[in-house]
């Protein structure tokens, strides 16, 4: 430890430390600008001047880059630290006289009139200011050193390489973040990072994947860490205190044996940018329901609050059923939820808006469930409006027009036959449910149909809704077809009491009918293995023969036909006893 | 084989733009000629240090000194000499005011007065030959550090002898070596500093083009000191020629076994690189020459760390000047109690000054410590020319300051911790360290300025600033927009725009800049001003006030009149500054008296340069 006297005050404080990091620990405040937490000490800016004791007087240190030493005595606010301050500040404001940070630093240390001007005088409010702090941290922290200085003295400027677009720049924004003139900026003011929070908000790369992730750990998105990028930064490691973030750790595949698989996949989102005109993506304020679903949420972006982009509360709010179901062009299907939920919403968003007027725009109504009319009927007495009529458009508002409302939404009000335009503030499109992106790659691997409309295709749709044509494997949820979470419930609890039947009953009953492969006749071609539409034919590489599984066999005969050494027969059905078969016939 | 003749040709970079390469080819062939080849030996020299008469010769062993000397006068000049044996006295050297040459080298005052040992060897060996420097004890005191010495003990030499840093800053050589030594990461390495910036400077230039081998030798004693198996050498690129005889003495040593793997079998190994700097001024700065040798830009960073302790690659290192390397091995050879006799109290040994300006002597001196101001410029350096008054002497380069005539002559106080006392008597002023830092000026590596009755004080510190504005690396405020913010003062001064407010500013100015700036340079950049400012405020004084440049050196201040008189009598109304004007200001007819129309006069001075008859008056 090391101990020396700060402003009167005696304190001590680990090797290392500096003058900066000492003083803030005893509430002393020291005036500093290129200073940054995250960098390591630069003292170019020189503003954090402080004095201290010499033998002969005094000498002027930088604050934030002199280390603590044994015995020193610090002042930090005498008249040579306010002089140098105040001339360094005066020297900059006369080169840079309109920058924010700069005015108030001079505002705080009492700096009024500029005697100077610099022939190099900047009168913006966002010049560089030559703190470097970008630069710095580009190299330090990013490790992509996208950014450097050059030429020297009173011409040096911040640049890229040769002033061209840097091609190891890896748009983190950590430049933009730490500048304290907004120097830097990103070119495209809407730059959104990654799809957790949807449209809303700005987004990390370690993030809690919902609030209420099971297990309970953050977890860091690869695709905009820049540490994959660039392999410098790991501030997150440095900052946690148990060390528990490791950047080595990789996707790891496991192989586990089990003998009965449920496919609960789940769904995808119809993606309703290509719908032009409902403007996602291109109107402020147009959302999807998973968007909107993430805005009411109490731990979600805006903390529950239902706010436009320019964060005021809305004044009216449509909500648009059936974006992409039952739509000749899309999905012919119904998503079968979306009735109820956009009920939910326009009755949630009544509850945090008062005001709001809700609009529902929709084809029928399908309130059929437990319960469901009755709410259907509840948030119609509590004031949200319903028009039948899937609406055609969604248009931003001429100004001035309809009280200020952004949006416009156009509909044919099939009730009373009249083509009508809705003022609002907020879209929210009901986009319909439709099968996970890789659904079909997962009906390959498990031997799965798939239904016309791409769900995973059940045994039976009345008689046998949760197993498929595979013994062992069953599908629930949506990932077999559009349904809501009571329905899902049911059908993954019977799929689960189908399962438990068979592990209860020990042993696995097969049908007699199957194929099987005479070794001696089997060249090890493989095509079987490829044809098996129950992947039950495995090829074994010691004997170079093919094999199969008759627990998965379900005898439909392909490989029979199909092998060109004919050393696959059915069982039972082999030449022999076909013939057998078509002699007793035709003996009678 | 015996020669009979030693001719020592200089072929410095002075000399060798003299053309005294020419000289040398002219020597060799005329010897040729006379069959001589075998009784005269012509050897080619570093600089030998008095560059203002070059190109030069030294006969040996009779130390016959001859200057100024062209191919055409060699022919001559060997019948005479070597065959008749009559030493030319038309090339040799007279003094000023002197009725008669001085033949021999060890009588000429320039070199009577100095002290030899970083250039103990110039002027004597060819610095292209290692064997030349062996045979005037050349790596005995290497052999000597290998092989009865301790790392210790060599440390403890260097510090009993005093030696400090010969960049300027004058830290103690032995203790910057001790503090590498211990700190305990490897590897270590070692740096000679050469980017020599200083506008007038060349000491470092010098050492390298006329005994490579001493900092080689010095550099090795040093890597045996503080555990460093390698060393860099920073040169800039601007010096060919040095660069040129430190490969060749590189290339040498390592022949010789001096450098490499195992040196002289004593289980060191130590070798050097050269990088070359392109040239920033700011480079001389240790952590920004470090900067520039791994690649980076010539930046200067903060200090704490130190480079002992995070240096080149971030590993400890030790820099020291080309000088200080040079100052090595005398050390170790003759002790350190024979270094330390040389010199003042607090600095020790001697000091190579390249006098240049206004001075009879131009040339490379090394005087012990302590020597005055008076010696160094009238005995050495023989006075000012053309009989005009010594003004003032600029030393330390750019970044040092003006100590005035007056100071030669004054006692100054000298502050040693909470004491004061008197240090000089009342004749003349010592130059060491602490002497030169009490005036507000600084050793520096040892450039030497100086000035006469026709300089204007306010002009140099405006050409010294624009120097280090020009120079300035950027990084921190106070240097970055301080050093230009003094300029554009100091211009508008010279050009008659000033104000007290803009003095005062000024000083303001130069003293935050100095007391906040970053690194060196920042801290040094004011030191002319202030010096000017507090031995010459006067002149600043009637910049601004009287509009007037006392020594007539800021034209914008000047007004230019024909003495009618003069112009009649003695030129005739001759009419050339008419004829050479190039505002066309001048009116007159011939035998007429002329004059100048103060509303066109451009404030060229021309009139003045082309009047034969002194008939231009500057006021």
């Amino acid at each position: 430890m090391i101990s020396l006297t700060i402003d009167g005050m005696e304190t001590q404080v680990r090797e290392g430390t500096t003058l900066l990091d000492a003083a803030g620990f005893l509430d002393v405040k020291i005036p500093t600008l290129c200073y940054h937490p995250w960098l390591k000490p630069f003292g170019a800016c020189r503003l954090c001047t402080v004095e201290a004791q010499r033998p002969a007087g005094y000498e002027l240190l930088t604050a934030c880059n002199t280390p603590c030493a044994e015995g020193m005595i610090i002042r930090t606010d005498t008249e040579h630290t306010r002089a140098a301050r105040r001339l360094v500040l005066e020297m900059m404001l006369a080169r840079w006289p309109n920058v924010p940070v700069l005015r108030k630093l001079a505002e705080e240390i009492g700096l009024e009139r500029v005697r100077f001007a610099s022939a190099q005088r900047d009168e913006a409010e966002n010049a560089c200011i030559l703190c470097l702090r970008c630069v710095r941290i580009c190299e330090e922290v990013v490790g992509a050193c996208a950014i450097s200085y050059e030429d020297r003295g009173i011409e040096r400027r911040v640049v890229t390489p040769f002033d061209q677009e840097s091609e190891a720049c890896v748009a983190c924004g950590a430049c933009t973040q730490v500048c304290p003139t907004s120097h830097m900026r990103f070119e495209a003011e809407d730059y959104r990072g990654r799809p957790r929070d949807f449209l809303l908000g700005t987004n990390t790369a370690v993030y809690m994947s919902t609030a209420q992730a099971v297990p309970k750990v953050p977890r860091i998105d690869a695709d905009s860490c820049i540490h994959f990028k660039t392999g410098g930064c790991r501030k997150c490691a440095q900052v946690c205190e148990p060390q528990a973030i490791n950047h080595e750790m990789l996707d790891e595949e496991m192989e586990v044996e089990v003998g009965q698989i449920l496919v609960a996949t789940g769904y995808g989102l119809f993606d309703p940018t290509p719908m032009v005109q409902y403007g996602y993506g291109r109107l402020d304020d147009v959302y999807t329901s998973l968007d909107v679903e993430r805005m009411l949420n109490s731990t979600g972006p805006t903390g529950g609050k239902v706010l436009l982009k320019n964060g005021k509360p809305p004044r009216a709010v449509g909500i648009l059923h059936c974006i992409g179901s039952r739509d000749e062009n899309h999905h012919r299907y119904c998503s079968r939820v979306c009735c109820m939920y956009a009920l939910k919403f326009a009755h949630l968003i009544k509850e945090r808006c008062h005001e709001a007027e809700v609009y529902n725009f929709y084809i029928d109504m399908r309130a059929f469930g437990k319960g469901y009319e009755e709410f259907y009927m509840r948030v119609q007495h509590e004031g949200a409006h319903v028009i039948r009529g899937k609406a055609a458009e969604v248009v931003q508002s001429p100004a001035g027009k309809q009280d200020g409302a952004a949006l416009l939404v156009h509909c044919e009000d099939t009730l009373i036959g009249r083509f009508r335009e809705i003022p609002v503030d907020m879209v929210i499109l009901c986009n319909a449910i439709e099968p996970q992106r890789d659904a079909g790659r997962v009906a390959r691997l498990f031997g799965l149909s798939r239904s016309p409309d791409g769900f995973f295709l059940e045994r039976h749709p009345k008689l046998d809704p949760v197993a498929t044509t595979t013994d062992g494997l069953f599908v629930a949820g949506c990932a077999q077809g559009p349904k809501d979470i009571p329905d899902t419930v049911a059908q993954a609890s019977a799929a689960a009491a189908r399962m438990l039947a068979t592990i209860s009953k020990g042993v696995v009953e097969i049908d007699p009918v199957r194929a099987e492969i005479t070794e001696e006749f089997c060249s090890g071609c493989r095509i079987c293995n490829a044809l098996c539409p129950y992947k039950a034919i495995d090829y074994v590489e010691d004997k170079n023969v093919s094999y199969v599984n008759s627990a998965l066999c379900k005898g439909c005969g392909t490989c029979v036909a199909a092998c060109p050494a004919g050393a696959i027969t059915g069982y039972g059905f082999n030449d022999r006893q076909i013939y057998a078969e078509l002699e007793g016939l035709l003996a009678v | 084989m015996a020669y009979r003749v030693h001719c020592m040709v200089c072929a410095g970079t002075g000399c060798v733009s003299n053309k005294s390469l020419e000289v040398r080819d002219a020597l060799e062939k005329e010897v040729r000629k006379r069959g001589l080849e075998d009784e005269v030996q012509v050897v080619t020299t570093g600089c030998n240090g008095f560059c203002g008469v070059g190109p030069l010769m030294v006969v040996q062993p009779d130390g016959i000194f001859y200057q100024a000397l062209g191919a055409k006068e060699i022919p001559h000049l060997v019948e005479e000499h070597f065959l008749k044996g009559r030493p030319v006295k038309k090339l040799m050297y007279t003094p000023p005011e002197a009725p008669a040459p001085v033949p021999k080298m060890s009588d000429i005052a320039f070199f009577s007065r100095q002290r030899l040992v970083a250039l103990r060897n110039r002027g004597l060996i060819d610095p292209e030959k290692i064997d030349d420097y062996i045979a005037r004890d050349g790596y005995r005191a290497a052999a000597k550090a290998l092989f009865e010495m301790t790392p210790e003990q060599i440390i403890e030499e260097i510090k009993l002898a005093g030696l400090r840093g010969r960049g300027g800053a004058g830290f103690t050589t032995g203790v910057k070596w001790e503090r590498v030594r211990r700190t305990p990461e490897e590897p270590k390495y070692i740096i000679c500093n050469g980017d020599e910036g200083d506008p007038g400077a060349f000491m470092d230039r010098s050492i390298f083009e006329s005994d490579p081998h001493s900092v080689i030798e010095g550099m090795l004693i040093g890597a045996r000191a503080i555990g460093a198996r390698h060393g860099v050498f920073y040169i800039r690129n601007e010096y060919p020629l040095a660069l040129e005889r430190i490969q060749i003495a590189i290339t040498q040593a390592r022949e010789y076994g001096l450098l490499g793997e195992n040196i002289l079998d004593s289980g060191l190994d130590f070798d050097v690189s050269v990088t070359r700097g392109a040239g920033a001024f700011v480079c001389g700065e240790e952590t920004a020459l470090i900067a520039s040798v791994e690649g980076r830009l010539g930046d200067p960073r903060a200090r704490p760390p130190y480079p002992a302790e995070y240096g080149l690659w971030g590993k400890p290192t030790c820099i020291n000047n080309v000088e200080t390397w040079a100052n090595v091995s005398p050390i170790i050879s003759n002790g350190a109690r024979w270094y330390a006799e040389i010199g003042t109290e607090r600095s020790k040994g001697t000091k190579v000054f390249s006098l240049v300006g206004k001075i009879n002597n131009t040339g490379l001196v090394e005087v012990p410590m302590g020597i005055t101001l008076r010696e160094l410029i009238y005995d050495i350096g023989g006075g000012i020319p053309g009989g005009k008054k010594f003004k003032a002497v600029q030393t330390g380069g750019p970044s040092g300051g003006c100590i005035p005539a007056g100071m030669m002559d004054q006692p100054i106080e000298h502050r040693t911790g909470d004491r004061k006392h008197t240090v000089a008597d009342y004749l003349a002023m010592p130059i060491d360290y602490e002497s030169l830092t009490d005036l507000g000026s600084m050793m520096g590596s040892g450039g030497m300025v100086v000035m006469d009755e026709d300089t204007c004080m306010v002009d140099v510190a405006r050409y010294f600033v624009a120097f280090t504005q020009d120079e300035s690396c950027g990084a921190c405020t106070p240097c970055r927009e301080g050093t230009k913010l003094m300029l554009d003062i100091l211009t508008k001064i010279t050009d008659g725009h000033g104000t007290m407010d803009d003095l005062r500013a000024l000083e303001e100015i130069a003293w935050i800049v100095k007391q906040t700036s970053l690194c060196g340079l920042g801290k040094t950049a004011p030191n002319p001003v202030l010096t000017t400012l507090k031995y010459f405020k006067d002149e600043y004084i009637a910049h601004i006030e009287a509009h007037k440049c006392p020594a007539h050196v800021c034209r914008e201040l000047n007004t230019y009149r024909i003495d009618p008189v003069v112009c009649v009598e003695r030129g005739h109304g001759c009419g050339v500054c008419k004829r050479e004007c190039p505002e066309k200001a001048i009116f007159g007819e011939k035998n007429q008296p002329h004059r100048i129309d103060a509303a066109l006069c451009g404030k060229c001075g021309v009139c003045v340069d082309v009047c034969h008859f002194d008939a231009v008056i500057v006021e």
